[in-house]
């Protein structure tokens, strides 16, 4: 199934915009709120059996696309389209972040975060190299994490007094016993293939004040893609990610002693909800000493990650200027307190 | 006839030795070396002589050593300080470091005299009695009067009061912590260039529901060590801090037996 929103106006294809928030024409610059969306302006056209070959209803081109994708421009006109049976039943996302940064927006953050490199050579911090820059919506898991530990350590306070000429170092041993509610929300996992793991994680985090249940219209005009990974899959990766976050929180939960050792750690988590949740992404593609670097923006904060190409002699200019003017300092100090130099 | 006109050369050599001996032998009497226990060779008084001279030109003191058998029954600072005030009466000199050494005893004391006692304070007399002490139990004691001129003159171009062996002053110590300064932040913007990481553990968690539902801390046992203070082994120090001669001349100063 193919989804066009028709203009009410003038009958063109519109698509999301992310500074209003609502659908918008192209052409005529008609503004639309999504969810009252008119129903009889949602064009929708079903192939016919299991052949996922589809077609544009502008144009009558087939859509060239992945088995991922649900959203898509024609790429013959280039008309927005979303595949709506590629959103439906178990598919079907319950909740979206809309963009936030437009494209214009975008480019001119990335042109900026390319300047601030300071260890990016200087081609690449002057240049404009930009390939492609695609908006993207890439699926996520989010959990609702619930949990308890059992904690069970040896904590020591160590004293130490003196007495004639005998220094005495007194160690008093605790047991210390914990029982930890755990109740995490929202935690989330990308659940695409394609997509570099590390990459997404730096990414967070998004503001979920602006989570909004999911409603197609957001898609129109962007890539999006569907889940490789179901939410059981996932779940032993947003485990490994909030880990240590239990520990951190664990460990403020024992103070008072100079060192604690844990003889027993447990810890139990279960996923109490998930959401299945489309989170925006600007993929940027730069083209930099004949090689091709990715970065990736979050759609909705302006964050910009990926690895820049680095400069040795920028790193090694930083090296030497650091550790030069801090030996200056340090002289400096020294001669006025000390009155010599060397 | 080669072996001849090299004997002609001799000639204004040892005339040149016998001048600066005998001028060096009327300074042993008058100047810097008072060697009443005959420690040093005569080679050894003439190569402090020179030496204390030098330093002493570029610090505006002089330094002077004094060496005894007996105490004749007073306490090595009494011994020191009517010496000083003898010499300081005949000289005029009031500012002077002296490193004096009872052999019949086995103890050395050093002092600071004028403006030495604020510039080798008790704190920096102590430091070069640490650095000395060994060659005083080696009988090395020509290399400790000279090992006390060097250092003394060295700390004695600090600013009062600073103590000079800290490790803040020292160059190496500069230069370690310059390099992994830089190595630190450096390193850290490298490992930043592709974006940081800005969750946290409050990121997700929900506070409402992650709580301590019960918690215990049972006192268990206890251990005590126990460990001796180590004492000094270069044997006791005395007289720390400087004091007042019989003449009412104060001085910083301290001593040890070796």
């Amino acid at each position: 199934m193919v989804i066009h929103y028709k203009c009410p106006n003038c009958g063109a294809d519109m698509a999301f915009d992310s500074e209003s928030g609502h659908l918008s024409c192209p052409s005529c610059g008609h503004e639309e709120n999504i969810e009252t969306f008119p129903e009889q302006n949602i064009e929708r056209k079903f192939d016919e059996g299991e052949a996922k070959e589809y077609h544009c209803e502008n144009c009558g081109a087939i859509i060239l696309t992945e088995a991922e994708t649900t959203a898509t421009h024609c790429s013959f006109c280039g008309a927005p389209v979303v595949l709506a049976d590629r959103l439906t039943g178990d598919l079907a996302p319950a909740k979206v972040i809309p963009f936030t940064v437009s494209k214009d927006e975008a480019v001119a953050a990335f042109k900026k975060w390319t300047r601030g490199g300071r260890l990016t050579p200087r081609g690449f911090t002057s240049g404009d190299r930009i390939k492609k820059m695609t908006g993207m919506y890439v699926p996520f898991w989010l959990y609702d994490i619930e949990g308890e530990a059992h904690i069970q350590a040896i904590g020591t306070q160590v004293r130490t007094y003196q007495s004639g000429d005998t220094i005495y170092t007194e160690t008093n041993f605790y047991d210390v016993f914990r029982e930890i509610d755990l109740s995490y929300l929202k935690v989330p996992a990308d659940a695409s293939e394609k997509m570099d793991d590390v990459l997404m994680d730096k990414l967070e985090p998004y503001d979920y004040s602006e989570l909004k249940d999911f409603r197609m219209p957001y898609l129109a005009g962007y890539l999006a893609e569907k889940y490789d990974f179901d939410d059981e899959q996932l779940f032993s990766r947003v485990e490994s990610k909030i880990v240590p976050y239990i520990d951190a929180y664990i460990s403020t939960t024992i103070s008072g002693y100079s060192s604690v050792s844990y003889t027993n750690k447990q810890i139990d988590a279960q996923k109490k909800k998930v959401y299945y949740t489309l989170f925006p992404v600007w993929m940027v593609y730069y083209d930099f000493d004949n090689k091709e670097h990715t970065f990736a923006m979050n759609g909705q904060t302006g964050k910009v990650v990926g690895k820049p190409p680095i400069s040795i002699g920028k790193v090694a200019l930083w090296f030497t200027g650091i550790a030069a003017s801090s030996f200056v300092a340090m002289k400096a100090i020294a001669f006025a307190v000390g009155g010599v130099l060397w | 006839m080669r072996n001849s006109s090299w004997k002609w050369v001799w000639i204004p050599v040892l005339v040149l030795l016998l001048f600066f001996g005998g001028l060096s032998v009327s300074a042993q009497t008058g100047d810097l070396i008072y060697d009443e226990a005959g420690l040093l060779s005569s080679e050894e008084v003439q190569e402090l002589e020179a030496l204390a001279e030098q330093y002493g030109a570029e610090q505006n003191v002089d330094f002077l050593f004094l060496s005894t058998d007996s105490t004749e029954g007073q306490s090595i600072e009494g011994y020191m300080g009517d010496f000083f005030d003898d010499r300081a009466d005949s000289t005029g000199h009031e500012d002077a470091v002296l490193l004096t050494i009872d052999i019949g005893g086995r103890e050395v004391y050093l002092a600071g005299f004028g403006t030495a006692e604020r510039t080798l304070d008790a704190e920096r007399v102590d430091l070069v009695l640490d650095r000395i002490i060994p060659e005083m139990q080696s009988g090395d004691y020509a290399n400790a009067f000279e090992e006390t001129v060097v250092t003394s003159s060295e700390y004695m171009e600090y600013r009062p009061g600073v103590n000079p062996e800290s490790i803040f002053l020292k160059t190496w110590f500069h230069l370690a912590i310059a390099l992994l300064l830089a190595g630190i932040i450096v390193g850290s913007m490298l490992y930043n260039a592709g974006g940081r990481v800005t969750t946290t553990p409050g990121t997700y968690v929900d506070r409402d529901h992650t709580r301590v539902r019960s918690q215990d801390d049972r006192f268990r046992n206890k251990t005590v060590t126990r460990s001796k203070i180590p004492k000094n082994k270069d044997g006791g120090g005395f007289g720390g801090g400087g004091g007042m001669t019989g003449g009412g001349r104060s001085f910083s100063g301290g001593g040890r037996s070796f």
